[in-house]
């Protein structure tokens, strides 16, 4: 059977013109995807049954026991914490936060250790962010500042900016001007029209310098900002400001790199002089798949984007203090329940190291890093594989996803509800 | 010699990324891309093992040479190999220093090690099904 108009459960672009073939509970062919969304579909890979440590092995557990026994460890801890969330669908989501309300949990997203500092800079200065849509059909300028679509979102650039033409851009390949800001030549740098090459850390620096050439003040910079030479940096200022439509695409080597929020607060910034020009726009590129939902299920039910706390009763953000990687530093958590993600993975080895000292569950449907560092994995089904939802793509556009068979497996909302139903009825 | 740590996403890495017990991941998550320049003062060659050291901890990778890389300049796709040498400092933001962490690289005969094993020093018990 071929499955038309599917959506893909891998990167924040969420593709959704793949045609997929199904046989039985199998995926046997994709068309339009990369290589990410092949790997996606076609893997199968799968943990088979939940799992419990015993001692230095793992045996296999009923789904019931899996659950019941999760539901212990949460009622007993004093500080839970609830990561991951940007794997699965916003429906699941939302139960997550309620959970951890009931606890008094810490829940926290991928998004900490992604785009949180661009949420922080939002915060600030705000957003002038536009869809994915408006892009492709209007902008004439694409920046990508400290991202590398070609290996992180590999249709980005066919789907919406450089190889794709749009209602007011006929020929995309000869009218619309790509420019690539990086601290490292990457696949994306060497399609880029003008390619500027930052120190590590300069980033901040040379959007000042940007700022200040938009504004009038070429006089002021000096013959290079942070291995950038002036002339570069006219002609980069000159491009934007002659823009009809401009866009920036910023990834997490702003967020990550020295000066953290700072540097997109710039970015903005920056965005905002230009539009004194020309309608520019600035958008981060969301990586994690629904990680965005996982950002507007959290504020629409807390106020608050990720990290937030509710061990006061009520709702309290404050990164640097309630974010996952502050917690485990400190040590502070005494039970973890992650959900569609791998922190063992993705955060720094001491993280992990307290991940494996506390009891830890995880809800995944494969063995990552995190399952060695776990007591009880339960596997569910793949979201928009064999479990539908809806989900956010990077630019704010929910989507509803699809499922392509009926399989063996529960879904995270079945596992969640079930935790938390068990969890209400202890609470009274 | 000292160089600078920066990681990030690659294909192959978001490929694998569903196989974290597979040796394709664990070729490409365990690889340390250097300017060949460096190489070739290290006196190193592509595929030769290297024991990296930071502030937060050590491990061992294979180096790969990538000419778009800086001197004094290498990367390491984001994964456990990388997150063995990263530490937990936030600066206030919740967001380590994924992008910018001095190490130092020697060349060593030692082994690569597995996730599993890698988890294992932290503190997990490998699942190997």
């Amino acid at each position: 059977m071929k499955v038309e108009d599917v959506v893909c459960p891998f990167c924040g672009c969420l593709c959704d013109d793949l045609v997929v073939e199904v046989e039985g509970t199998r995926v046997v062919n994709v068309e339009n995807g990369c290589t990410l969304a092949n790997e996606k579909f076609m893997g199968d890979h799968r943990l088979k049954a939940p799992i419990r440590r015993a001692g230095n092995a793992w045996e296999e557990i009923s789904y019931d026991e899996a659950i019941e026994e999760t539901a212990a460890i949460l009622l007993d801890a004093d500080r839970p914490l609830l990561y991951g969330w940007s794997g699965t669908f916003g429906e699941a989501q939302s139960v997550g936060v309620h959970l951890a309300e009931l606890l008094g949990a810490v829940i926290d997203n991928t998004s900490t250790v992604c785009h949180g500092p661009s949420i922080m800079a939002i915060q600030e200065v705000g957003h002038p962010g536009c869809t994915l849509g408006q892009v492709k059909n209007r902008a004439d300028v694409v920046v990508y500042w400290a991202a590398n679509p070609i290996e992180a979102h590999p249709r980005h650039m066919s789907r919406y900016t450089t190889f794709c033409d749009g209602f007011f851009v006929k020929s995309a390949f000869r009218e619309r001007k790509v420019i690539v800001v990086d601290v490292r030549e990457t696949e994306s740098s060497q399609v880029a029209d003008e390619f500027v090459k930052v120190n590590p850390g300069g980033d901040y620096a040379v959007l000042s310098a940007l700022r200040a050439i938009v504004r009038g003040k070429r006089d002021l910079i000096p013959a290079t900002v942070e291995g950038v030479s002036r002339e570069q940096l006219f002609r980069v200022a000159d491009l934007c400001m002659s823009a009809k439509f401009g866009a920036i695409f910023f990834g997490v080597g702003l967020t990550m790199a020295q000066g953290k929020y700072k540097n997109i607060r710039n970015a903005i910034e920056l965005t905002e002089e230009l539009n004194r020009h020309t309608k520019f726009t600035i958008s981060p590129m969301r990586g994690h798949w629904n990680v965005y939902g996982s950002n507007e299920v959290f504020t629409w039910i807390t106020g608050y984007p990720y990290a937030v706390d509710f061990a006061r009763g009520i709702a309290f953000y404050n990164p640097g203090e309630t974010t996952s990687v502050d917690i485990l530093r400190r040590g502070e958590c005494d039970a973890c329940l992650v959900v569609a993600s791998d922190p063992g993975a993705h955060f720094p080895r001491a993280c992990a190291e307290h991940l494996a000292r506390i009891p830890t569950v995880q809800i995944d449907p494969h063995v990552n890093a995190t399952t060695h560092l776990s007591r009880i994995q339960i596997p569910v089904a793949v979201t928009g594989i064999d479990a539908e939802g809806t989900a956010y793509r990077m630019d704010g556009v929910p989507i509803r996803t699809r499922r392509l068979f009926y399989g063996n497996y529960p879904d995270d909302l079945d596992v969640l509800e079930k935790l938390y139903r068990i969890i209400r009825e202890a609470r009274g | 010699m000292n160089f600078l740590l920066n990681t990030g996403r690659t294909i192959r890495q978001g490929s694998s990324v569903e196989r974290k017990n597979s040796a394709t991941y664990r070729e490409e998550a365990s690889a340390v891309s250097m300017n060949p320049v460096d190489m070739f003062e290290m006196m190193v060659e592509q595929g030769d093992r290297v024991r990296v050291k930071s502030g937060s901890g050590e491990v061992v990778m294979w180096v790969r040479p990538d000419p778009g890389l800086g001197r004094g300049k290498v990367f390491v796709c984001l994964g456990p190999y990388a997150n063995h040498l990263i530490g937990t400092e936030t600066h206030g933001t919740g967001m380590p220093d994924f992008k910018s962490t001095p190490v130092s690289i020697e060349p060593t005969e030692e082994p690569v090690p597995s996730v599993a094993v890698l988890m294992r020093q932290c503190g997990g018990v490998p699942y190997e099904g």
